[in-house]
């Protein structure tokens, strides 16, 4: 689930919570423009997808920056 | 701070050469009053209709009851800043009020057009439904108004409420130079340091993040609506009328922010059972869980400050709110300041919780039912013989699936309706029991 409220996800017991943006856009922030918006996004919607595929014991927060950030430095290119 | 509220019941209401206040009969002239409401360019159609207790009258779009205060002595205003009025500190000196009737505020104008508040609210003055609310059993005054549509929806909605504040001023300041039949004099006198000191947390919504603006109409704290840290008010702030204004459910209004039972009785007992330290504004609808927490963290802060060991907390609304709501409950039981929540409860249907984050520190809540009148039955209410305002009104195809603004097709206002899709009771007004 990405939910900008997430500990209420966590506490209603979804497994894996993505940390979205914000209530009125969770998958992104169009204060940041179309370009950075969509990174945001993309990063938000990779990290979800990360998140189907990693074993959980119970419900577990994804960070999508800190995840995103890990994976710039493994990559070497900016985002 | 120090207050006298006189009070001048009214017990009949008509319209009559001039407006005038004398035994408990309010005259209002009609045409005077409009003149007030057309000085104001931006309307541009203006009525004024009567509604009394047991007529059958339904009264639709209802965007806001307002029970007419005016200054007497002392500064400001009251209904201070909301549509550009003073912004003076208000709370000491001499307001008179006219209890026993409201100036309700009708029009189509809608909140903002971002989707989700919807004006949905309509009024009747007998049958099942007149029961439920405390304005059906009012003298009610109705302020018929449409704003230039060129207007936008700020401007709109500024214009609506500033017609329905001439109206509160006009006939409130029938009073001036009257002795009221009652007085009583509000102040928060040292009391005995042994009695529990005890905060009055009062939620009420933002409409910034819904609506996209600092300036949506909505409950304000002196005319201001967006998204701000707790506000400390002094509780004769709130008899001015420093919160004032509504929101989309029909207990959010200007009326019953006034008259809010807990809170004039959490000061009433000022002294005897406890000590009333005032009232914290916590204004609700943050949008991430950090402004949630960070909100609720404060607030409890400011309470623990005023050296609070109890707190009573309301809300006006219905959806993620709660979570700052609940979460200030939490933080403030984590500083050892125990609570009370007074809220409604949504549907107990599959299991789910009937409040949206259900924490363990929120262990002693006072219910007022739930909120759908699906659950709670109410039959739907039948034609009646007059409308005021608007002779349609949108319903969904599925009544019973009321989420809010009605939108697949019109029906007559004065046919039968469904029943209005929720009923929060935010303050314990309600007189309904169980059904047992």
């Amino acid at each position: 689930m990405i939910s900008a409220i997430y500990a209420l996800a966590l506490t209603t017991g979804a497994n894996r919570v993505v940390r979205g943006a914000r209530i009125e856009h969770v998958c992104g922030d169009p204060n940041l423009g179309p370009e950075k918006d969509y990174a945001y996004g993309m990063r938000i919607v990779t990290s979800a997808l990360a998140a189907l595929t990693t074993p959980v014991a119970g419900p577990t927060l994804f960070d999508p920056l800190a995840v995103a950030e890990k994976a710039d430095k493994g990559s070497g290119h900016a985002s | 701070m120090r207050l006298e509220l006189g009070t001048f019941p009214v017990r009949a209401l008509s319209f009559g050469d001039a407006t005038r206040y004398r035994d408990g009969h309010l005259e209002v002239d009609r045409e005077a009053t409009l003149a007030e409401v057309r000085r104001d360019s931006r309307i541009v159609e203006a009525a004024l209709e009567i509604a009394r207790p047991g007529e059958s009258v339904r009264i639709w779009p209802v965007r806001d009851v307002i029970e007419p205060r005016i200054k007497v002595e002392g500064p400001g205003v009251c209904y201070p800043g909301v549509c550009g009025r003073d912004i003076a500190t208000v709370g000491t000196g001499r307001t008179h009020r006219l209890a026993g009737m409201g100036v309700v505020e009708v029009s189509s104008v809608n909140w903002h057009d971002s989707g989700g508040d919807f004006v949905e609210t309509y009024l009747d003055m007998s049958g099942p439904y007149a029961q439920m609310y405390p304005y059906a059993a009012l003298q009610n005054l109705c302020v018929v108004v449409e704003p230039d549509r060129a207007l936008n929806d700020e401007a709109r909605n500024d214009a609506v409420h500033t017609a329905a504040l001439a109206v509160n001023d006009h006939v409130a300041a029938a009073t001036l130079g009257l002795t009221p039949p009652e007085v009583q004099e509000w102040t928060l006198r040292p009391v005995d340091p042994a009695l529990p000191k005890v905060v009055y947390i009062w939620g009420v919504h933002s409409p910034q993040a819904m609506s996209g603006s600092m300036t949506a109409f909505c409950t304000a704290t002196y005319g201001l609506t967006r998204l701000t840290p707790p506000w400390l008010l002094h509780p004769n702030e709130i008899l001015d009328g420093a919160l004032s204004g509504p929101y989309r459910t029909a207990f959010a209004m200007s009326w019953t922010v006034a008259n809010n039972p807990l809170f004039l009785d959490l000061y009433r007992r000022h002294g005897r059972d406890w000590n009333f330290l005032g009232v914290i504004v916590l204004r609700t609808e943050w949008t991430t869980q950090h402004e949630k927490l960070l909100t609720a963290n404060q607030t409890a802060k400011l309470a623990q400050m005023l050296g609070a060991q109890g707190a009573v907390v309301t809300w006006d609304a219905g959806g993620n709110e709660f979570i700052e709501v609940v979460r200030t409950i939490q933080a403030c039981e984590r500083l050892g300041i125990k609570t009370v929540f007074l809220t409604s409860e949504d549907d107990a249907t599959e299991g789910a919780p009937t409040m949206l984050e259900p924490l363990p520190e929120a262990d002693a809540i006072v219910s007022t039912s739930f909120f759908k009148n699906r659950t709670l039955g109410v039959p739907d209410p039948g034609p009646v013989d007059r409308v005021i305002g608007l002779p349609d009104k949108m319903v969904n195809a599925d009544q019973r699936s009321n989420t809010g603004g009605g939108r697949d097709k019109k029906v007559p206002t004065r046919g039968s309706l469904p029943a209005p899709w929720r009923y929060d009771d935010h303050y314990g007004f309600g007189t309904l029991s169980c059904i047992e």
